[in-house]
């Protein structure tokens, strides 16, 4: 059984898996910054430290109200805001010593690809990694990760965050910018900006932000940013996936969340004769069951770290990390 | 060009076009049709197939033009969003660049660095350079295709993506060792494009790198 614990960035959460790679338990909790304002890395990391314990109190109990001792303790060791990641890799620690079981870092994008390859069945895909903290299409070669695009800017959940924000709309701002969406039918035009398989957003955000304090219409600025974006990234993984020839597609990350995404990237999927593998809605954000899953492939393949040497690493590149276990079985 | 009316055999599936192959008087050709996507919104999707169809056969005749080694534009029909050019024989360098030898594969680098060096003093981006754009003739040649994506720039930044791009084709799809082959492209590209071009569109392209996500500064 492997306790996973997430603290990257706004979520707290702790998980168990067991060894036939099942969920068994998953408890999380999410900082919500007021409406207007971006996380604040401090703020974010005084709501993890206090909702900590009974997450993972809550995390090891099982029906009966017995708790479980799990065999391996894995945390995510990064990328994130450093603030935060050093509250998870605390409780980490001060449970690996005190119940003398092995500790594993874990790369929380790995992770996000991980648990959408478990649960979606995915054995060697195309993997589009959309979050806030990521947006990347990645191949597996060798022994690793392979960035084949990915944004030069902001990531694709940064842009919808920080336009909800300017629009003053409530976090997540993927959510928000959606439903909006679904009220707005007239196409304005945006910057439209991909270069070979990379995409850059920061133009995007830039013109649509200047509209909407021109008054533009909001309902039709939101289905404009939604149709443009993701637009460019479904033709950055279409290209990839011309390229790459694989036959399978994952979707996965916060931003795998939103209805039209997965149904442009669906199609690409389609149109190539790809099998499509959405991660399901309630484990595509963050959340402690990614890292638990991610932690038991690496300890099943030999990764733990001494307590000394547990560092956190803010940034931490997805094509850095040994992922031996993919292709999976 | 009305291309309703050209018979011609599918001969390759593309991202965002249908290649076909026909025949004109003398000429085998290959016609490029920019076909609808269905994930995008139709009135976007239009836009970018009538914008690429035009920007692509006028920067093809450029290179033409500039002396770099690129099909021939027989036609464009922009009501189709369809380009008609001359088909090259040989085989795409995506196939072929793993059964070379080191030397083998270090001679064809150093060709197509030739050529993107030719488009670059020419005022031209491929804008999608990966290995699957280049095709090797029987001879040895390499033709640079594909330029749905090229834009004209003479700066830094838009040259290192070209570089940036086939860099990270080989990293992913390819067995040769990635450093060799990139110094061997280079080595080409100084000899048409000049050792300070060649400087500083090298240097933008190890930026373009680092400047993806979470690059630790080492």
């Amino acid at each position: 059984m492997c306790l996973g614990i997430e603290s990257t960035a706004h979520t707290f959460g702790a998980s168990l898996v067991d060894d036939r790679d099942r969920i068994v338990t998953n408890v999380n909790s999410t900082y919500r910054p007021p409406v207007g304002v971006g996380i604040h890395p401090r703020k974010a990391s005084e709501h993890l430290a206090s909702v900590a314990d009974g997450i993972v109190k809550t995390a090891l109990s099982i029906k009966d109200g017995s708790s479980i001792d799990p065999d391996v303790i894995a945390y995510a060791a990064g990328p994130g805001l450093g603030p935060c990641l050093r509250i998870g890799a605390t409780v980490a620690r001060a449970l690996s010593s005190f119940l003398k079981k092995p500790l594993v870092p874990v790369h929380h994008g790995v992770a996000h690809l991980d648990i959408a390859m478990s649960i979606t069945k995915a054995h060697d895909p195309l993997a589009v990694l959309v979050s806030g903290g990521h947006t990347s299409i990645l191949v597996h070669v060798g022994k690793r990760w392979r960035v084949y695009g990915e944004t030069q800017d902001i990531t694709l959940g940064n842009l919808l965050d920080m336009f909800a924000r300017e629009a003053k709309l409530p976090s997540p701002g993927g959510l928000s910018v959606s439903r909006e969406a679904t009220k707005g039918e007239n196409l304005i035009k945006l910057p439209y900006t991909v270069k070979g398989n990379d995409v850059a957003y920061s133009g995007l955000l830039t013109a649509a932000a200047t509209s909407l304090r021109r008054q533009g219409n909001l309902a039709d600025l939101c289905f404009s940013l939604q149709e443009t974006a993701f637009s460019m990234l479904s033709e950055a993984v279409e290209r990839s996936l011309v390229q790459t020839r694989r036959s399978e597609v994952l979707l996965a990350g916060g931003v795998a969340a939103s209805p039209r995404l997965r149904e442009m990237i669906g199609s690409v999927a389609e149109d190539h004769g790809a099998s499509f593998h959405p991660v399901p809605i309630e484990y595509s954000g963050d959340c402690g069951a990614q890292i638990a899953c991610s932690g038991r492939l690496a300890y099943e393949s030999g990764t733990t770290v001494s307590t000394s040497d547990s560092f956190v690493t803010p940034r931490w590149r997805m094509d850095e990390v040994d992922v031996p276990w993919i292709p999976r079985a | 060009m009305d291309t309703a009316s050209l018979t011609s055999t599918p001969l390759h599936r593309g991202a965002e076009a249908d290649l076909s192959l026909g025949t004109i008087g003398p000429w085998k050709v290959v016609v490029k049709r920019r076909v609808r996507k269905k994930y995008r919104n139709p009135i976007l999707d239009e836009r970018i197939r009538h914008d690429r169809t035009i920007s692509e056969a006028s920067v093809i005749h450029e290179a033409k033009t500039a002396g770099a080694r690129v099909p021939s534009i027989v036609g464009v029909d922009i009501e189709n969003n369809t380009i008609v050019m001359t088909h090259l024989a040989g085989t795409v360098a995506r196939e072929c660049l793993d059964d070379m030898g080191k030397s083998e594969a270090q001679k064809l680098l150093r060709s197509i660095g030739e050529q993107i060096g030719l488009l670059h003093t020419a005022g031209i981006v491929h804008g999608d350079l990966t290995t699957s754009n280049v095709i090797v003739s029987p001879s040895g040649a390499s033709f640079i295709v594909d330029f749905g994506m090229s834009h004209r720039s003479v700066e830094p930044e838009d040259r290192g993506v070209d570089l940036h791009l086939l860099q990270r084709s080989i990293v992913a799809s390819h067995s040769q060792d990635s450093s060799s082959m990139m110094n061997a492209t280079i080595r080409g590209y100084e000899k048409t494009a000049g050792k300070k071009i060649a400087t500083s569109t090298w240097r933008k392209a190890r930026e373009i790198a680092r400047r993806g996500r979470y690059f630790a500064i080492r």
